[in-house]
């Protein structure tokens, strides 16, 4: 489903050059759950905006479905990060005046008829937010408003979600949950690549990669 | 989830940013409508005010002599009336005159007083100016007495009295006035024309010149170019003071409007925009996420375009009204004069409306392209 090759980013700043990811090739396939580790600092953000198509490489290929990433236009890799991939963030980033439907409507790209809605109540439902479907995101728990991140990712029925750190600001019980249904997605046939620091998701992942500044050094 | 949604959303959260914006423009258009009604109502007092002053051009027989015409008033040379038609055919708005009205004066006796006889034709204007004619509007068969005729001849408002061997009847109530107008008898061109046996003559055109340049910038020489190339029998006599205070009266309410119009709409913009990116960047995650979602940057342009041109269509109303009703409020004290010229005007609030979207949108173009050109990653590796 995506291959990387030799994909490596530098930042530059105030004159000085920073690797973040260095030389980075790996296949993932569809279907597998991958877990990245690795220290703060390792490239695991970097590596995970630049697969979902957010982070264009200074160099290297990055394939998804065998289309170059970075040689879309930017509406079409944004058309297919609508329909392809789902994101889930550390720091949820929901949108703090949407309810809870809204913000899982906002992930739709065309018309809400009535499947769509009849879709993210079910997710909504799936994801124990049903009864709060017209509350705001300040409104509920850091689990909550994961787990609503969480079914914001799955509304479009995506190939691939691509996680960071989801669990990073949840206690153990909520964080296996988040957990739990991310692996539900993936036993549906859905990919993960999860950016953790935590062991939450051992018993799911089937494969671990580990960074370090910026290099693939454990596969 | 439709823009439009997501936008109402949005004003409803960020309240104060979009209070202040609102506020912002609301102040805005309520200036430049208030301003404009002023201006309209200035420019009808203006017109009024000038028109009390009178004419400020005198077309005369060129053969007059001017010792004469100023010793004694007007000219006694007299003029084919045909040359007022001619005159009148050339009234456009790309001449430097207009209000024509011909005249006939002659001095007269009428049971041993001496008075001055004046028959003043229709106003000619301009076509389409729907200006309104100078001074009175004489009826067939009726006078309009000086004070001093009404004193003398024992006349008042609805009398008849005999001029020559022609009956008319009074029209005006006689008021003193400390001029010439005290003995003279206003009637009709063609009346006039009759009781002096003068069919078809006049001895004067009076206008009214509209070239609002002081005399430092020498408007005579142009009306004199432009008349004397349509009627080179006449001469151009300009009562300069008339005119001056005329041309200053309306450059100052020009220079006003030209200096407190663009002020208001620069201060206006740049605090629309200012808002505007304080606002792009409370919402640099939310671009993120959206951008993650895989939203266009037609989309995310329109979230702040739209924002301002729906504040801005708010502006509008609320400024139209509230401009118009401090106008017509407090307008009459600052033009006790003529608190008719006071008017509220429905065109100009649906230019308001119309234009104020557009504006408010246009303040936040380059916000909005900041917002659309944000790296998302940026903000989204922020966590």
């Amino acid at each position: 489903m995506i291959r990387c090759d030799e994909v490596t980013k530098i930042f530059r700043k105030n004159g000085s050059e920073i690797t973040s990811l260095d030389r980075f090739t790996a296949d993932i396939g569809a279907g597998e759950f991958v877990a990245v580790r690795g220290p703060s600092g390792s490239g695991k953000t970097t590596l995970l905006l630049t697969l979902g198509g957010m982070q264009r490489p200074s160099a290297g290929l990055v394939q998804f479905s065998g289309r170059d990433l970075y040689r879309l236009s930017p509406a079409d890799r944004a058309g297919l990060r609508s329909a392809e991939i789902g994101f889930v963030f550390q720091m949820f980033h929901l949108v703090p005046y949407l309810d809870l439907m809204g913000n899982v409507l906002l992930a739709s790209p065309g018309k809400l008829g009535p499947a769509v809605r009849q879709r993210a109540g079910e997710l909504l439902d799936k994801l124990g937010l049903a009864e709060r479907v017209s509350h705001r995101p300040g409104e509920l728990s850091a689990g909550e408003r994961q787990r609503l991140a969480v079914a914001r990712a799955l509304l479009n029925r995506p190939k691939l979600i691509l996680a960071d750190e989801p669990t990073g600001n949840l206690d153990p019980e909520n964080a296996a949950e988040v957990i739990r249904h991310l692996a539900e997605f993936h036993q549906a046939g859905g990919t993960v690549v999860l950016v953790t620091h935590g062991t939450a998701a051992d018993t799911y992942a089937d494969r671990f990669l580990r960074l370090k500044q910026g290099r693939l050094v454990a596969d | 989830m439709s823009l439009w949604s997501h936008i109402f959303g949005e004003i409803g959260f960020r309240k104060l940013n979009a209070l202040f914006s609102l506020l912002g423009l609301t102040l805005a258009v309520t200036i430049v409508v208030a301003s404009r009604l002023l201006a309209e109502a200035d420019e009808r007092e203006t017109r009024r005010v000038t028109r009390d002053m009178g004419f400020n051009l005198r077309l005369i027989s060129a053969e007059t002599d001017l010792g004469q015409f100023y010793r004694d008033g007007f000219s006694r040379n007299a003029m084919n009336a045909a040359m007022l038609d001619r005159l009148a055919t050339h009234l456009t708005n790309n001449v430097s005159f207009n209000h024509l009205v011909g005249s006939l004066r002659r001095e007269y006796t009428i049971n041993g007083q001496d008075i001055l006889l004046v028959g003043l034709s229709e106003t000619y204007v301009a076509p389409g100016q729907g200006k309104k004619p100078m001074g009175v509007v004489i009826k067939k068969g009726t006078v309009h007495i000086g004070s001093e005729v009404a004193r003398k001849q024992k006349k008042k408002r609805d009398d008849t009295m005999h001029v020559g061997e022609r009956q008319f009847t009074v029209a005006n109530d006689p008021i003193e006035t400390g001029t010439p107008d005290d003995i003279t008898i206003f009637a009709r061109l063609e009346d006039v024309q009759s009781v002096l046996r003068l069919e078809g003559k006049i001895n004067e055109i009076e206008a009214i010149d509209c070239l609002c340049l002081t005399a430092d910038q020498d408007p005579l020489a142009i009306l004199r170019k432009e008349i004397g190339d349509i009627l080179p029998e006449v001469q151009v006599v300009q009562m300069r003071t008339l005119a001056d205070a005329r041309a200053k009266q309306r450059q100052t309410r020009e220079k006003v409007n030209q200096f407190v119009l663009p002020s208001v709409l620069v201060a206006s913009a740049v605090w629309m925009a200012l808002l505007a990116v304080l606002n792009v960047r409370d919402r640099r995650q939310e671009i993120g996420i959206l951008r993650a979602l895989g939203k266009g940057g037609g989309r995310i342009a329109g979230l702040f375009l739209g924002k301002a041109a729906l504040l801005g269509l708010m502006a509008s109303v609320f400024g139209a009204a509230f401009g118009t009703w401090a106008v017509l409020e407090f307008g009459p004290s600052l033009f006790p004069v003529t608190k008719k010229a006071i008017q509220a005007n429905p065109t100009l609030a649906w230019q308001m409306v119309v234009a104020t979207p557009v504006f408010a949108a246009f303040a936040s173009f380059i916000p909005a392209m900041l917002a659309v050109s944000h790296d998302p990653a940026e903000t989204l590796r922020e966590d």
